[in-house]
């Protein structure tokens, strides 16, 4: 295994493939702030040169966490089909790049090579990934998803509907749901991110959406994104839940800091089979983010990319409906601004995608960092033309509880329209009937909310 | 002109002329674009009674409408503007406080840099000590944290109210001061350089875009560095459409007394 | 912050029916975490209903003060309850009665054996709001966000309130009921209420104690009686009669905000025979099922959605007991917890010149109000309620408070200092306020979150949730 190169004269020693794998990233304040990132420019590039030619063994035997001190090294590296990664094994990181970009390379090439892929092949690749590149690998590793309804499928863009209240008002969160139901958003989920951690909290909302979801007959599913202990007791209440939430981290030690372990999710996933309202076998959703296992100090001295690959290994393990980064959420001290955030939201939808789980993003950024809305929209676009699952919507990109800026409601139709893409099927079906959307297109009847209120019927 | 006074300008006059957009039925603007139908507008109302989201707004095709795009452009530039300015150097003498700064050297430092913002040099740690009385009960102290504005819209009305609380319940209060470039963490170092008994930041918040002037107190008993942030006991929405400044302080003297009598702060004293 | 509940009575005194019921609030923090905290009530339950008792009259016109407060016994004893159990609720002497001479001593006899906090509280737009709310219409309107107007007809007189997306748009009061003309067994009039004569007179119909009146006559004159109410909404045009039986010291009711109806219910005596006519319409001696069958025919109401109540009969008396208690804001400041409760204390409301002088130290405007409504009300104690100053500075808070306190020790001598705020201030004014009464034994109290209107008289309950909040009940009237 050669750590060394020289570029442009100089030489460039590396001592381990964790530092050339951290010193290889494009610029990120995260791992500036960890202290891993490289001096400059060159020994950046020369840190992507070594690793094009390291081979995808080398990548494989190098976990960023210790296979005895954590249960997500050890769930990924034991669920690799050893056949097929022999095929790969062998091959270089530069040259698997381009067999991932090659025209020959299909959509089911891709599905047998996920067999062979853990977290540090993953992250590996995606750093010799220019935008583009990311882009384009992902459009051919499309990932399906079925909870009540089908995600994921060629030609669909979904979305969330986050109707978040600043103190959870359940008419207060019901009003911007019907605003958002009415832009033809919430095809992939309705789902709140609640103020108060309680049960019961939980349980009202849950059962509102339940409410609204009956008496409209909307083909979606709905979700409260409270602690996954919390979101349990409210299940085992009786609160009509069809999935559980919960944040993940690249390791057991960052799982541990969110307050829960394997056993958690395992015991979640059991709970909705026995009480869950959702009829598809996808039942988990999970959100992650470039640089949160630093700010809990469980990334063992790795990047925050590979860091973020961990966690799709990890989220791998338990069939998710859903998965998304919060990509813009955490602040400047990890990812600075927009040129960042973009890069990251590419880097993880191409990950996810091609550790083979249902991917999609949280465009958004805080006001603490160097990026405003047109950014935010330039990723969506990017996202949307790289075949994501879905995005999140709230109203007018305000989101008045969580105090950051996300897309817009309208966003999601402007990337249909744009993109021609539509929402999941039977749920533009259900759009058709009341008459909010035709041909893929909102109807002038679109954007009026009170269009559902007076005969909720709540 | 500094580019953060042209900012402030161009904010105040865009959100100026939007306010007289809203009050005018007969702009030129609403004439030509009427907002669209909706078939219940008494139901709107009562829906946009129950949030602070930005509902009913509208549309031009899929996308926004230009009202509602320049003032949420208009709300994004006074947020920044907030983060990225110093907080008015008059206010802080005007209180008659001093100055220190963290390990940060400049903004951009203070943003990337979270584990400086909490860690003072020695030099510094020595001026704390010099200048304030040692062991008080309460040490009270202002930082500018994440909005600048958040200390010049409210310091003036919160630290008098505190204090003059804190006094009436008989309670002693330490020297007030400022910390630029500081996180909420600082507030550990502090508690240690002066042996306080109970420390109390104000400090402003990660503006959202309803309000740039949000500020929190955090407060703990025998705050140590590296002790769980559960053990803070927090404040926040400190704002005039959130708790007013004055009553803030009015209500923190309170919730201190209770510390104090207590000995314990954050998740262990209880909602 | 734990969850609270407080313990509420209320009394319906009717023309012709008297009930209880009482129910149990939960009072809980709605405010999201690490913010100061919002009580509010957040559920009500009923726990216990009386039945329907006739309300005792001596002769004519006196309400049985002694029958009445039998009654009362016999029905705290049934629902398990002490006085001093009770932390709030209302008795509320409706429609004729209210106007009788004994009003005052009943309700006095009746706080003394209710509960301490239990209080007279009247007058007809009140309870044409309390009504509404205990039928269930303004819940029905925020639901379904329409407009809604719910008529509470009893014996003498009929409640009109009108919500819109749960807000209130009008109220307003008529004299038209279901005991205002009465018979005997023998069809025979008894009884004819005044009020009822001029629309007597409008359709022809003559009535003379001692005499019987026809069935057609009688239809005539009901269903003029449900064309007015008709009327009254802007269901059918007005007539002149219309204004004439309004009842005096009501409001008119204000139409102006109303576009359209989209629904009625109807709430009250006369109501539970518009929803279970009763087989014979003169069963009960008096007109009130023809009144309702006439309401089911009326032409005005074939035009609106006319939707069942939640409370027919009890809808007042539900009203009273769940619907006049408000939660103070959740920042307040008072100096001795033994002084509560405290009663019918009346409030000044200052101008907003006048607060702003105070703002600015200059009492002397204050002063000049303070001592004029003391003398002209002959009040000991007086709630100041500040209702224009928004935000006020740390400055003008001190100010405020040394104006206050100037003009109160002109004016309200020797008395405690109440103040009640619009906005959010009252902990750092009352904070202020003792800080400038050092050493003085002078009892403060100073509360905020309350909607307070000129004339509106204050009750204040024991503090909750570990002295948080306090109850409050906002009373428009009181008798004497």
């Amino acid at each position: 295994m050669n750590l060394s190169t020289t570029l442009l004269g100089r030489t460039y020693q590396f001592d381990s493939v964790k530092q050339v794998m951290a010193k290889a990233n494009e610029q990120k304040s995260g791992d500036v702030l960890a202290g891993l990132a490289a001096e400059n420019d060159t020994e950046r590039i020369a840190a992507k040169q070594v690793l094009a030619n390291l081979l995808m063994r080398d990548l494989r035997n190098a976990p960023a966490v210790d296979y005895e001190l954590d249960d997500v090294t050890r769930m990924d590296q034991d669920g690799v089909d050893e056949a097929v990664f022999a095929t790969i094994a062998n091959m270089t990181v530069g040259e698997f790049r381009e067999y991932l970009l090659d025209h020959r390379t299909t959509e089911e090439d891709i599905k047998r090579i996920r067999r062979a892929m853990t977290a540090e092949q993953v992250a590996g690749v995606a750093k010799l990934m220019s935008n583009m590149d990311l882009i384009y690998a992902a459009t051919k590793m499309r990932v399906q998803s079925t909870c009540n309804t089908t995600l994921g499928l060629p030609g669909t863009f979904s979305a969330r509907l986050q109707p978040n209240h600043p103190t959870d008002d359940v008419e207060g969160i019901t009003a911007s749901l019907f605003e958002g139901l009415s832009y033809g958003v919430g095809d992939c989920l309705i789902g709140l991110n609640p103020v108060n951690d309680s049960a019961a909290s939980c349980a009202e909302v849950l059962k509102r959406f339940d409410e609204v979801k009956n008496r409209w007959k909307i083909p979606t599913q709905q979700c409260v994104l409270a602690h996954i202990t919390t979101q349990m007791q409210a299940i085992r209440n009786g609160a009509p839940a069809d999935m559980i939430f919960q944040s993940i981290a690249g390791s057991q030690k960052g799982n541990e800091a969110f307050g829960f372990t394997t056993e958690t999710v395992k015991e979640a996933i059991a709970l909705l089979r026995e009480k869950g309202t959702s009829k598809g076998e996808n039942v988990m959703y999970f959100e992650t983010g470039q640089g949160s296992e630093l700010s809990s100090n469980a990334h063992y001295g790795a990047d925050q990319v590979t860091m973020e690959a961990r966690c799709y290994a990890y989220a791998k393990q338990f069939k998710p409906f859903i998965v998304n980064t919060v990509v813009g959420f955490i602040g400047p001290e990890y990812l600075y601004d927009s040129k960042q955030v973009t890069r990251a939201g590419l880097e993880d939808h191409f990950m996810a995608k091609l550790t083979g789980i249902p991917m999609g993003c949280d465009c958004c950024y805080t006001n603490h960092m160097m990026a405003d809305q047109n950014d935010i929209e330039n990723l969506t676009m990017l996202l949307g033309a790289a075949g994501c699952n879905y995005v999140i919507g709230v109203p007018a990109s305000d989101d008045v509880m969580l105090n950051y800026q996300s897309n817009a409601y309208h966003d999601i139709a402007t990337v249909r329209e744009t993109l021609g893409l539509r929402p999941i099927r039977a749920f533009e079906e259900w759009l058709e009937k009341m008459g909010i959307m035709e041909n893929g297109k909102l109807t002038s009847y679109a954007g009026d909310a009170t269009i559902f209120a007076g005969k909720a019927g709540l | 002109m500094t580019h953060e006074e042209l900012v402030k300008r161009i904010t105040e006059e865009v959100v100026r002329q939007l306010l007289e957009k809203k009050g005018g039925q007969d702009s030129q603007l609403s004439a030509k674009h009427p907002p669209l139908p909706v078939e219940n507008p008494a139901a709107l109302e009562q829906m946009k009674r129950r949030t602070p989201a930005r509902i009913g707004v509208g549309r031009a095709g899929p996308r926004l409408r230009t009202e509602t795009l320049l003032k949420l452009r208009a709300d994004h530039a006074q947020a920044r503007d907030s983060v990225f300015r110093d907080v008015n150097e008059g206010l802080i003498k005007g209180l008659g406080l001093f100055t220190v700064k963290t390990l940060c050297q400049d903004r951009n430092e203070h943003l990337t840099r979270p584990d400086l913002g909490r860690r003072f040099s020695e030099e510094t740690a020595r001026e704390i000590k010099a200048k304030c009385t040692l062991n008080p009960q309460v040490q009270i102290y202002l930082s500018d944290g994440l909005s600048s504005q958040a200390i010049d819209a409210n310091a003036a009305d919160i630290l008098p109210a505190l204090t003059d609380g804190l006094q009436d319940l008989g309670i002693g209060v330490g020297t007030p001061f400022f910390v630029q470039y500081g996180r909420v963490g600082a507030m550990d170092a502090i508690s240690e350089l002066l042996n306080a008994e109970v420390t109390c930041v104000l400090i402003g918040e990660r503006p959202g875009l309803a309000t740039a002037n949000s500020m929190s107190a955090y407060i703990a008993y025998r705050a140590k560095v590296g002790m769980p942030e559960s053990n803070r006991t927090v404040v926040s929405n400190i704002h005039s459409g959130g708790i007013p400044a004055a009553e803030a302080g009015a209500h923190i003297a309170g919730l201190i007394k209770t510390i104090l009598e207590r000995k314990v702060s954050g998740v262990d004293l209880g909602a | 912050m734990a969850k609270d509940t407080i313990l509420s009575v209320g009394i319906d005194i009717g023309t012709s029916t008297t009930s209880m019921v009482v129910s149990r609030m939960t009072v809980a923090n709605t405010a999201g975490c690490f913010t100061v905290p919002h009580l509010d009530i957040t559920e009500k339950q009923i726990v216990y209903r009386s039945p329907i008792y006739t309300t005792p009259q001596l002769s004519g016109e006196l309400l049985d003060v002694k029958a009445l407060q039998k009654i009362l016994q016999t029905e705290y004893e049934r629902a398990n309850l002490t006085p001093d159990q009770v932390d709030t609720g209302a008795v509320i002497i409706t429609g004729e009665s209210s106007r009788k001479e004994n009003a005052q001593l009943v309700t006095s006899t009746l706080s003394g054996i209710a509960g301490e906090f239990v209080v007279a509280t009247a007058g007809p737009d009140l309870e044409s709001v309390i009504a509404a709310k205990g039928a269930g219409a303004q819940q029905l309107s925020d639901k379904e966000s329409c407009t809604v107007a719910n008529f509470d007809i009893g014996g003498g007189t009929s409640n009109i309130a009108i919500f819109r997306c749960g807000e209130l748009l009008a109220k307003g009061c008529w004299d038209i009921g279901g005991r205002l003309l009465r018979f005997d067994a023998a069809g025979a009039v008894t009884y004819v209420s005044e009020r009822l004569l001029p629309v007597a007179q409008d359709v022809g119909v003559e009535l003379i104690l001692g005499r019987p009146v026809d069935g057609p006559a009688l239809c005539r004159l009901t269903d003029r009686m449900a064309a007015l109410l008709a009327e009254a909404v802007g269901l059918l045009p007005q007539t002149p009669l219309c204004e004439i039986i309004r009842t005096g010291t009501s409001s008119p009711l204000d139409l102006s905000a109303v576009e359209h109806l989209d629904k009625v219910t109807f709430s009250g005596g006369v109501a539970a025979a518009y929803y279970d006519p009763p087989a014979d319409l003169f069963q009960y001696g008096d007109i009130g099922p023809a009144l309702a069958k006439s309401l089911q025919q009326a032409q005005g109401f074939s035009r609106v959605q006319v939707e069942k109540a939640k409370e027919t009969i009890r809808a007042t008396v539900i009203g009273a007991g769940s619907y006049t208690t408000t939660i103070s804001g959740s920042t307040i400041d008072f100096s001795d917890e033994g002084a509560f409760p405290m009663q019918n204390l009346p409030t000044v409301l200052p101008t907003a010149r006048q607060e702003q002088a105070a703002c600015e130290g200059d009492s002397g405007p204050l002063l000049e109000l303070l001592a004029w409504t003391a003398r002209e009300s002959d009040a000991q104690k007086l709630v100041i309620c500040l209702t224009h100053t928004q935000n006020p500075t740390y400055r003008q808070v001190g100010l405020l408070a040394e104006s206050i306190l100037s003009a109160h020790r002109k004016a309200l001598p020797g008395q405690p200092v109440l103040v009640s705020t619009r906005a959010d201030f009252a902990k750092v004014l009352g904070q202020a306020i003792k800080r400038r009464l050092k050493g003085e034994n002078t009892q403060v109290i100073c509360i905020d979150g309350v909607q307070i209107e000129p004339g509106d008289y204050l009750d204040l309950g024991r503090p909750i949730a570990g002295g948080t909040a306090i109850p409050v009940v906002v009373k428009t009237l009181l008798f004497g």
